[in-house]
């Protein structure tokens, strides 16, 4: 049985698309389209290109599509068909048209409204950022053109100031302070160029500094026309400090005082002007005298200080600029600190000009002294490293091994002393004055005695506290004779060192002298005397003279003012004459001959005495060794003994 | 450094040690000797911290003032090490006990020898008269004797011997046993120092003989 009246009613599921799950579980759906909405959507779906006839009769549409859809398969049946579609196309858009404007006009059933569009909104504000942008960037511009145009008119007219000041471009300057700063130390402090000339870098510790401005020259000269360098004006001005300004020297002096004890008596030197540096000369001139300045005042307070210092036998006196001593009785050392400034120092120029050649300086001693000033620079900073090297620093090798070694007391003191700069100084003044003054002896005896020849040779590698040297003594003409071996000549080899000689004669005997000439000229001499005895041996031999007796040291006869003298006994081969020769430092050379007194004998005594007695006894000439010819003593013996040797 | 021969000088009964002292000085003085200032040679002993089980090592360590630039270090095998005197710094540091644990090495306390005493020198001979203490307490003479130009003591020990005898009669008949040794070798400062520490280990010895027995 079916129930009558029971309405069904078909609806779509009110199925809304979810669009988001709340975390709470809350949907939120999305809301359904309205009715404008829908519309909407449904028309954009619509394809209004598309055939029109297919649109508007939905009802006939099947019946139509059948027929038209019959009708198209007959091509070419109508000849009107293409003409009929297009006209009714034609209205079909007209239609369209004519609601279009029917909505657009009346407003009554339909309203022309915006479609949703999202895009359009986006345009607008590119464009107002745009036009923003646009409005910043010209104001940027025209502040910053407005810039440029200061700065560029400021240059332009440093420029111009500058070229019309120096007639030369900022270059140069650039170019000389590149080339100074290739030879000196410049930082940059604040605004100057400040640079340092003294020696702390290389070792010193001198509490002047020396410290100097480098400036632009300002050219003030530019008005004196007179001064040839204004042309080749340097851009580039050093600036010294007042107390550097000038030139110095070190004089090292000896001088011979005959009133040895009297030392205040030393005479304060001014120093000769070797020429003030003019104000306007060359950086690098003017930085080189100030440098040499601090190095000879530091050199000087060093030797100053330790000559108050130093407690010696013989008292330094330091007086002013100059250090005085005496390095030996009637030998004065001076050393003096000559600075000229640059300002006007006329009195020293004039002393200078009236004693021109009154230095007799030692140039070798004061290079010597700036020597030992850089060593001990270069001590300062190379310290030997310290092995291992957590160490105590500052030690040198051996006193960081004398606790290894087990170094006594006395080895230590030893290495702790050392000696002061005035020391060294000394000795070496010394040395070079004892070996002047044994030069001198030696050239002088050299030239006085005649007969024996003395050659002097002299190493050429010395030490600044030895020199060596070899005097041979020989007769010349006969410098190889040989007897039995034995050169004839005598020689002797001289160390001489800080105060005294040491001699070393040919028998090897070593003898100590001191430090006066005169003991070099009696060794000498002594010497010369032993030669005569020695070439007259050798001489008798090679002859053929027999000697009877020789004897290096006569014990007996007059004593000599020092040594002994020397006597030789030489009897003929053939027949008895005798010669006897004595030579003695001091009593000089004497040769005695025999007279024969045969002449004398006794007429009645001849029969009972034979000849042979009348030897043993005679009288003894001396020969006049001045009147006999010959060179020396060789060819004159020679001489004597060949005229002695007639047979009788 | 030259050979030098240490010997203890027995001190006879009922005479006390600066009597022997003295005596000896104004012996020397009539030789000719010339006092030149005084000398110091002593000893601290070390003892090692071994965990448990192991024997302890002894180490001593010695300065003289003869050689006041070095620290002589003995152990108890013989070995000597001569070094500079920063070598304390370093046993300082083995002894320190650091955070609870113990140091390497502990001081043993008491145990400090000296031998203390005036120094004369004739012409080669350096003549050192020294009064051993420990904890000041007396305990004997020992007469150092150097000969400074010879290095080996076969050379120089007869020599050696005429001199000490001169002074001190018997008691330097026969060379130490350091120096026999060492008869063709060169002498160094490590040998001086031995011969002291046997003298000390001697006089330590004749300490702990006299406190026994009690």
């Amino acid at each position: 049985m079916a129930l009558v009246g029971v309405s069904v009613s078909i609806e779509a599921v009110q199925e809304n698309k979810i669009q988001e799950v709340t975390l709470d579980g809350q949907e939120i759906v999305i809301p359904p389209l309205s009715m404008s909405e829908s519309l909407a959507k449904s028309a954009q779906k619509i394809d209004f290109t598309e055939d029109g006839s297919e649109d508007h009769s939905a009802k006939t549409s099947e019946e139509e599509t059948g027929d038209k859809e019959a009708a198209t398969f007959q091509p070419s049946l109508w000849p009107w068909d293409s003409v009929r579609n297009k006209l009714k196309t034609a209205y079909t858009e007209v239609g369209v048209l004519l609601d279009v404007l029917n909505i657009a006009k009346e407003k009554k059933y339909m309203v022309l409204t915006h479609v949703q569009q999202d895009t359009s909104e986006p345009k607008s504000a590119v464009q107002l950022l745009a036009k923003k942008k646009g409005i910043m960037l010209q104001s940027l511009i025209s502040g910053l053109s407005a810039a440029s145009a200061v700065l560029l008119s400021g240059a332009e007219r440093l420029k111009r100031s500058h070229e019309d000041k120096t007639g030369a471009s900022s270059d140069k300057f650039h170019m000389e302070l590149l080339k100074l700063r290739q030879s000196w130390r410049l930082k940059k402090v604040g605004n100057a160029i400040i640079g340092d000339l003294s020696y702390r870098s290389a070792g010193s510790r001198f509490w002047q500094g020396g410290t100097f401005e480098v400036t632009k020259n300002t050219g003030t000269s530019s008005g004196d026309q007179t001064d040839v360098g204004s042309a080749l004006q340097n851009p580039l001005q050093v600036v010294i400090p007042s107390e550097l300004e000038g030139t110095a020297y070190v004089q090292v002096e000896i001088k011979s005082v005959p009133d040895s004890m009297n030392l205040m008596s030393a005479t304060l030197q001014m120093p000769d002007a070797i020429g003030r540096t003019p104000p306007n000369s060359h950086w690098q001139e003017r930085l080189d005298n100030a440098q040499n300045l601090l190095f000879c005042k530091e050199l000087f307070a060093q030797l100053a200080r330790e000559a108050v210092k130093m407690k010696s036998n013989v008292p330094h006196v330091v007086v002013g600029n100059q250090i005085i001593t005496n390095i030996f009785p009637g030998v004065q050392l001076s050393i003096v600190l000559c600075h000229s400034s640059n300002k006007a120092d006329k009195k020293g120029v004039l002393q200078g000009v009236s004693q021109p050649a009154r230095t007799d300086n030692k140039p070798v001693l004061e290079h010597s002294l700036h020597q030992l000033l850089r060593e001990v620079h270069h001590k300062t900073l190379h310290l030997d490293p310290p092995q291992p090297a957590t160490a105590t620093f500052g030690f040198t090798k051996r006193r960081r091994l004398a606790g290894p070694l087990g170094l006594s007391r006395a080895d230590l003191k030893e290495m702790a002393d050392s000696e002061t700069l005035l020391e060294q100084i000394i000795q070496q003044a010394r040395h070079e004055v004892l070996k002047f003054r044994t030069m001198a002896t030696i050239d002088r005896l050299a030239e006085e005695v005649r007969d024996p020849q003395i050659m002097a040779h002299w190493s050429c590698l010395n030490s600044p506290l030895q020199s060596n040297m070899k005097i041979i003594i020989t007769s010349s003409g006969y410098e190889a004779v040989r007897s039995q071996g034995l050169v004839t000549f005598q020689s002797l080899d001289l160390e001489i060192g800080v105060d005294s000689l040491k001699a070393v004669t040919k028998d090897r005997r070593v003898l100590q002298l001191g430090f006066q000439e005169k003991e070099v000229e009696d060794l000498i001499r002594w010497q010369i005397s032993q030669h005569h005895i020695a070439l007259s041996q050798n001489i008798a031999r090679m002859i053929g003279w027999e000697v009877l007796g020789c004897n290096g040291c006569n014990g007996v006869g007059a004593m000599e003012g020092f040594a002994s003298s020397s006597s030789i006994q030489l009897v003929a081969p053939k027949n008895d004459r005798m010669l006897l020769i004595k030579s003695g430092p001091t009593s000089g050379l004497h040769v005695f001959l025999k007279i024969d007194n045969k002449d004398n004998l006794d007429p009645s005594l001849a029969a009972l005495v034979d000849p042979k007695w009348l030897n043993l006894g005679g009288t003894f000439r001396e020969i006049d060794m001045e009147q006999i010819e010959g060179g020396n003593l060789a060819t004159k013996l020679e001489l004597i003994m060949a005229m002695v040797c007639k047979k009788r | 450094m030259g050979v030098v021969c240490v010997y203890m000088y027995p001190v006879p009964e009922g005479k006390s040690g600066q009597q022997v002292v003295d005596s000896m000085q104004r012996q020397l003085e009539l030789l000719g000797a010339v006092k030149t200032g005084n000398f110091n040679v002593d000893c601290e002993t070390y003892l090692s911290n071994n965990p448990q089980g192991t024997p302890q090592r002894s180490l001593h360590l010695l300065h003289n003032s003869e050689q006041p630039a070095s620290c002589f270090s003995v152990l108890d095998t013989g070995t000597t090490l001569v070094a500079d005197v920063l070598f304390e710094v370093l046993m300082a540091k083995l002894t320190q006990s650091k955070s609870g644990k113990d140091g390497f090495y502990q001081q043993r306390k008491g145990f400090k020898i000296e031998s203390k005493g005036p120094r004369f020198e004739i012409s080669d001979f350096v003549i050192k008269i020294g009064s051993v203490s420990m904890a000041s307490n007396f305990k004997g003479i020992l007469v150092e004797v150097e000969y400074c130009p010879c290095a080996i003591p076969a050379e120089c020990w007869d020599l050696m011997r005429e001199m000490m005898q001169s002074f001190m009669g018997t008691v330097a008949d026969t060379p130490p046993a350091i120096v026999k040794s060492k008869k063709d070798q060169f002498y160094t400062p490590a040998d001086t120092i031995n011969q002291y520490l046997e003298h000390f280990t001697n006089f330590r010895k004749a300490t702990v003989a006299s406190q026994q027995p009690r």
